[in-house]
């Protein structure tokens, strides 16, 4: 595509989207007001139904993915360019869905026709929410050896078992899963993906209570839960390749993840300012606070350094195959960093997510401390990546244990 | 970010140069050399060979023009190697204060020799115990100027020195002079490095030996002096740093203990592993540094600061860790290692600490 195309395309979604979305959807996003998919979906407010709707009918929801399957069809730059221009006119995301992120890209590349049809097109509309069926307690780090097992029972598979850290799963309507359909070795050629249905009988969720008050994620259960061949997807025993493509559409999610989390009620500087003040010199007032505020954000944004290093490599086809493999470790542990120095300002204020005297915004900086905690613990603990550091960047000689 | 094509052939030539004709051998000899030899004369006219005092020369004034980032891969390859050399000194800090605070008519006079070699140049500053641009004492007064410069790099070695000073005036000011007029002593000092941190006594020097530098904006062509030389120091840190680490991961990988290879443990995985993402995000900081010094970007300062503070903090954790990871062998002088502690905590003090730059960093953002 031409740059002017490119650049009539940018006003056309320009002008789009500055008459479908209203202004109640162009504020910073507040977590209650997000709109998310399923069969019992309630919208938060006429006018988010309303930008749901626009978006859905116009494939906006999914924008790169094929027309025939409720996308847009939309060539990467020209997703882009709807990125940014969403970004820059501040419009809420139209749909949040695990569907969307992460089970969509693997069904698009290891689906058969029949499943794309039958899932894509309710993921784009908003109609199904998913649920990732990962993690077992015997399988966190150690994902291979999950314990689920996918009996095959003829036409269909009889599945028994449980998965844990199942995001909203009392809320979602179906779930994807890793599930064992052999014992052969090693472990990971025993594993397949499959697509269940919550509503069938004998699967139920119990939700964990986190320490930072809130219940995000289930345990869920499957007691012989019968679950029909066709929700095979890609071959038997073949999963884990499936598993790897969703986890590289995980991580990209998690990078762009930025504009669509509510922003805290303060940035670091600001609440450092109001819980400290300012010395004689109009400086903040604790050097020693002011010194670790200082080295945190150069952190912060020598992260980012790192993250546009490796965009101009990509870029200039000189891509070193190192560097992505820090960025979780690096930036989950900076997030961290950031909490405590938040922790630290707040001071007296910092210790209660609950006490009503202290404001809400801060609270829930406090929350967000308590719920970062797992940051570097979900999606690869920070000890798996420093392995894969070792292993993957520097070659470091391999041990006998297993990994 | 990145090196474009004539910059990437440019450090692969010097990295081939570094590794064949500087190796830390040849730093070591200079241990047998009286005081006020800082650098190997030798080695620095082949450097001059090679085109590296003009590699971030405007066209205009005969350079090369390879730019910040340029220089910054050049410094890297002489960071792995610890190269004593007038590249800090002369080249970055001696030239750029005279293109900086300079006239054109003091440029043109003055550079040509520098880019051919003929003269070497370093740049007087420091007074006190810790790196502090702000307060400079040495000035001039009733038609001379005394006081002691310290950090003064290369300084027997030079035939020019930029001194900054007050002048009479009370004005903030960047005072030349031949290193040979009465009135000037230049000593050269030994650090535990092996590189030059001397020191320049003035006594008396008569204010005709000096040639006040006549440039437009004094005090701003001075802090972009000092960013220029930061940035290309924190560049060279990071050559360093890079190294030790992988002399470390290499004798990890070779060293047997317990019937294996000590890299197989996780706990010394880990550390490596660590001292890795420290290593790549430093030097992130580093190369947008550079890429704002060749942009004139308005946060300039910012990101130099942020570039050595993380610079020192990551190859004070990288140099210390190899010592230890290297077990007995690293405290020998057998092993090279204790050079490249020895190394880090010089640099760490050489144009400002990690708290001198995230005090300064807060400042310029406002905090």
């Amino acid at each position: 595509m031409s740059q002017d195309q490119l650049a009539l395309f940018r006003t056309e979604v320009s002008a789009w989207l500055k008459t479908h979305c209203p202004a109640s959807q162009r504020q910073p996003i507040v977590r209650e007001e997000q709109i998310w998919g399923g069969r019992r979906r309630v919208f938060p407010s006429a006018d988010a139904k309303q930008w749901f709707e626009a978006c859905r009918d116009r494939g906006y929801t999914a924008p790169e993915w094929p027309v025939e399957y409720g996308g847009a069809g939309l060539t990467p730059e020209q997703a882009k360019i709807l990125k940014q221009e969403m970004a820059r006119l501040q419009c809420r995301p139209p749909l949040y869905c695990q569907g969307l992120w992460m089970l969509g890209p693997a069904l698009l590349v290891y689906g058969s026709e029949a499943q794309k049809r039958e899932h894509l097109s309710a993921i784009c509309r908003g109609e199904i929410r998913w649920a990732q069926g990962y993690s077992e307690p015997s399988a966190g780090s150690d994902l291979a050896n999950l314990k689920t097992k996918a009996e095959d029972c003829g036409d269909h598979f009889l599945v028994n078992g449980t998965k844990i850290w199942t995001t909203k799963a009392d809320e979602a309507d179906w779930i994807f899963c890793l599930v064992r359909t052999s014992d052969a070795s090693p472990k990971q050629a025993g594993i397949s993906f499959l697509l269940i249905d919550m509503a069938s009988e004998g699967v139920s969720t119990s939700p964990i209570q986190l320490i930072s008050g809130e219940s995000e994620f289930c345990q869920t259960f499957f007691d012989n839960v019968q679950v029909p061949k066709a929700n095979l997807v890609g071959e038997l025993n073949g999963g884990w390749a499936v598993a790897k493509e969703l986890l590289k559409h995980e991580r990209k999610m998690m990078a762009a993840f930025d504009g669509m989390l509510e922003k805290p009620a303060m940035s670091l500087l600001e609440l450092a300012h109001y819980a400290v003040g300012v010395d004689q010199d109009g400086r903040l007032g604790n050097s020693e606070l002011r010194s670790d505020i200082a080295q945190h954000l150069m952190r912060e944004q020598a992260i980012s350094q790192l993250g546009e290093r490796i965009y101009w490599q990509g870029k200039a086809k000189q891509s070193d195959p190192r560097l992505p493999l820090l960025m979780k470790h690096l930036g989950t542990t900076e997030t961290q960093t950031k909490d405590e120095l938040i922790l630290r300002a707040l001071g007296d204020e910092g210790l209660s997510m609950e006490d009503e005297c202290v404001p809400e915004g801060l609270r829930k900086m406090v929350k967000q401390w308590a719920f970062n905690k797992a940051l570097t613990i979900a999606g690869g603990t920070s000890e798996v990546q420093l392995n894969i550091i070792a292993k993957r960047a520097l070659s470091m000689p391999t041990s006998e244990v297993k990994s | 970010m990145i090196l474009n094509a004539e910059q990437l052939m440019m450090r692969e030539t010097v990295a081939q140069f570094f590794a064949e004709r500087a190796p830390i051998s040849r730093l070591r000899a200079l241990e047998h050399e009286p005081i006020d030899i800082s650098y190997d004369v030798e080695l620095w006219s082949d450097m001059v060979a090679l085109g590296l005092t003009g590699i971030t020369v405007p066209e205009v004034y005969d350079g090369l023009d390879f730019g910040w980032l340029g220089l910054g891969a050049i410094a890297q390859e002489a960071g792995r190697c610890l190269v004593a050399s007038p590249l800090l000194s002369s080249v970055v800090m001696g030239q750029n204060v005279l293109l900086n605070c300079g006239s054109r008519a003091q440029i043109e006079r003055y550079l040509p020799a520098m880019l051919s070699g003929d003269s070497t140049s370093t740049l007087a500053l420091d007074e006190g115990r810790a790196f502090d641009p702000d307060s400079i004492v040495v000035a001039e007064r009733a038609g001379t100027m005394s006081g002691r410069k310290i950090r003064v790099l290369d300084a027997p070695m030079c035939s020019l020195i930029f001194s900054v000073a007050r002048r009479e005036s009370g004005e903030l000011g960047v005072a030349l002079v031949s290193a040979d007029s009465r009135g000037i002593t230049a000593s050269g000092r030994r650090l535990m490095d092996l590189h030059d941190s001397g020191s320049v006594v003035f006594e008396a020097l008569q204010t005709e030996t000096i040639e006040w530098l006549e440039g437009l904006d004094i005090r701003g062509g001075l802090q972009k002096t000092l960013d220029q030389a930061t940035a290309v120091l924190a560049a060279e840190m990071m050559g360093t740093a890079r190294e030790a680490l992988e002399r470390t991961v290499t004798f990890l990988g070779e060293r047997e203990q317990f019937d294996v290879k000590l890299g197989t443990f996780q706990a010394l995985q880990h550390r490596c592993a660590q001292m890795y993402c420290e290593l790549e995000l430093a030097d992130s900081a580093v190369a947008a540094a550079l890429v704002a010094l060749d942009h004139d970007a308005q946060n300039t300062s910012s990101l130099v600061s942020s570039a050595k503070a993380l610079a020192n903090d990551c190859l004070t954790l990288i140099s210390s860790e190899s010592v230890q990871l290297h077990g007995g062998m690293g405290v020998t002088e057998e092993m090279d290692m204790g050079l490249f502690l020895k190394r880090s905590r010089v640099c760490n003090q050489l144009l400002g600490s990690s708290s001198y730059h995230r005090d300064r960093y807060a400042r310029l953002n406002g905090f």
